[in-house]
């Protein structure tokens, strides 16, 4: 995996180690990150986004405690061997949770009801 | 000088008062930048950000107070502190006579970890005009000078005061590559100064924020962000206004907007459930137009 690949929002309310912890987990639940795939040390990814690289490594290591990464015998993290096909349905929806409270929270800000939310939402699912 | 033990702070300042004939910069400053930490001193024009600095590493005689360098007192610093120190002022002054090669060349003899070759090519990456004296420089290109210099004396303790209004986005991203690993790796103590926040939010572990002569905040960069947001209140619900805010203001229309700050749960107060409540998370540079606006 190259670090550019990694989109940093500086500016963005969502602080730097949980857009990167956020990314790595979608793009390894996605299969976009294959088990065993490298990840670029910390040092590439801190130089390539001239962010801090204590930011780069709180969020290889949270990465790490979800399971999603496994930290090298030499150096540096690869994706864990058990990443994305052995996930739970509980993990999966985990991922979705900031979305859905976000959609929660719009919902409520516009006063909807529950109903033609969650009719028009299984309609986006394909129900 | 024990850098090891985990409680050592390069940066320290204790009560700091000063005064300009009428104006008060300094009301009662105190600060602790542990090592290897980039701190982002965010505050508007005249908030005092260099007068802190300034008293910080003891160039000037702060009224009240006491600050502290890598271990020494501030107004008496050693040799050996000096030469693990960099600042870079606002308005560089020095050898106007010197090209800047001279000038990097002179100075490099007095630092004993000077990088010579970072230096030069710093000066072409950064187009400093190579025959020119620095006294016939740009401004921009007179700070430039001086954060290479800052930089090729590979310091312990770095100090920039707004050093972004010199460069151009390239040389900036340049600058802002070189705090972080210095920080991130060989633990180098950063202190940034700007009012330009946007820069901080890619390189800084903390950030205090500098109102009228007083630290409001500091705290976590990450913290800042995942602990304060804005609520909106509509006209039928400010009486429920939590009371304590960082700020509040009413709205022309009846409505509230306040800065609420989650409690030790992690939660936020519970106005923010209320029908037609608005909750919005706030980046950096919102919570700083909330607080000091």
């Amino acid at each position: 995996m190259d670090a550019t690949l990694l989109t940093i929002r500086p500016s963005a309310p969502e602080p730097i180690y949980r857009q990167i912890l956020e990314q790595l987990r979608r793009l390894i639940a996605a299969g976009q990150l294959a088990p065993g795939e490298r990840l670029p040390s910390v040092r590439e990814v801190a130089a390539a986004h001239a962010i801090n690289p204590m930011t780069v490594s709180r969020a290889y290591g949270l990465a790490e405690s979800e399971g999603l990464l496994e930290r090298l015998r030499g150096r540096g993290m690869a994706v864990a061997a058990q990443g994305a096909r052995t996930r739970s349905q509980s993990e999966r929806l985990a991922l979705l949770e900031p979305s859905l409270q976000a959609l929660a929270r719009q919902a409520q800000e516009l006063e909807m009801a529950a109903e033609p939310v969650l009719r028009r939402l299984a309609k986006l699912l394909g129900e | 000088m024990s850098e090891a033990s985990s409680g050592y702070l390069p940066l320290l300042a204790r009560g700091l008062w000063h005064s300009y004939a009428q104006h008060a910069a300094l009301r009662g400053v105190d600060l602790q930048v542990p090592q290897g930490r980039v701190l982002g001193l965010i505050g508007r024009n005249g908030a005092g950000k260099s007068t802190l600095i300034r008293a910080l590493l003891g160039l000037l005689v702060p009224n009240k107070g006491y600050a502290e360098v890598l271990g020494e007192p501030a107004l008496q610093l050693t040799d050996r502190v000096k030469e693990r120190l960099a600042y870079v002022p606002q308005q560089p002054e020095a050898f106007p006579w010197l090209t800047a090669e001279q000038m990097l060349t002179l100075l490099g003899r007095f630092f004993p970890h000077w990088d010579a070759p970072f230096a030069r090519e710093m000066l072409t990456r950064w187009q400093i005009p190579a025959t020119r004296p620095l006294a016939k420089c740009s401004p921009g290109e007179r700070q430039r000078v001086e954060l290479i210099r800052g930089l090729a004396s590979r310091p312990q303790v770095l100090v920039l005061d707004e050093p972004a209004a010199a460069l151009d986005p390239v040389a900036r991203r340049d600058l802002l590559r070189e705090v972080a690993l210095r920080a991130g790796e060989a633990g180098c103590t950063v202190l940034f100064s700007t009012h330009i926040v946007s820069d901080l939010e890619r390189v800084a572990s903390q950030i205090a924020l500098l109102h009228e002569g007083r630290v409001l905040l500091h705290c976590d960069l990450d913290d800042t962000k995942e602990r304060y947001a804005r609520l909106w209140l509509p006209p039928r619900h400010t009486s429920a206004a939590p009371v304590a805010a960082l700020s509040r203001r009413a709205q022309a229309d009846g409505s509230m907007t306040l800065v609420i700050e989650r409690d030790s749960h992690g939660e936020w107060p519970l106005a923010a459930q209320l029908p037609g409540a608005r909750l919005d998370t706030l980046a950096l540079e919102d919570l700083f137009v909330e607080i000091a606006a």
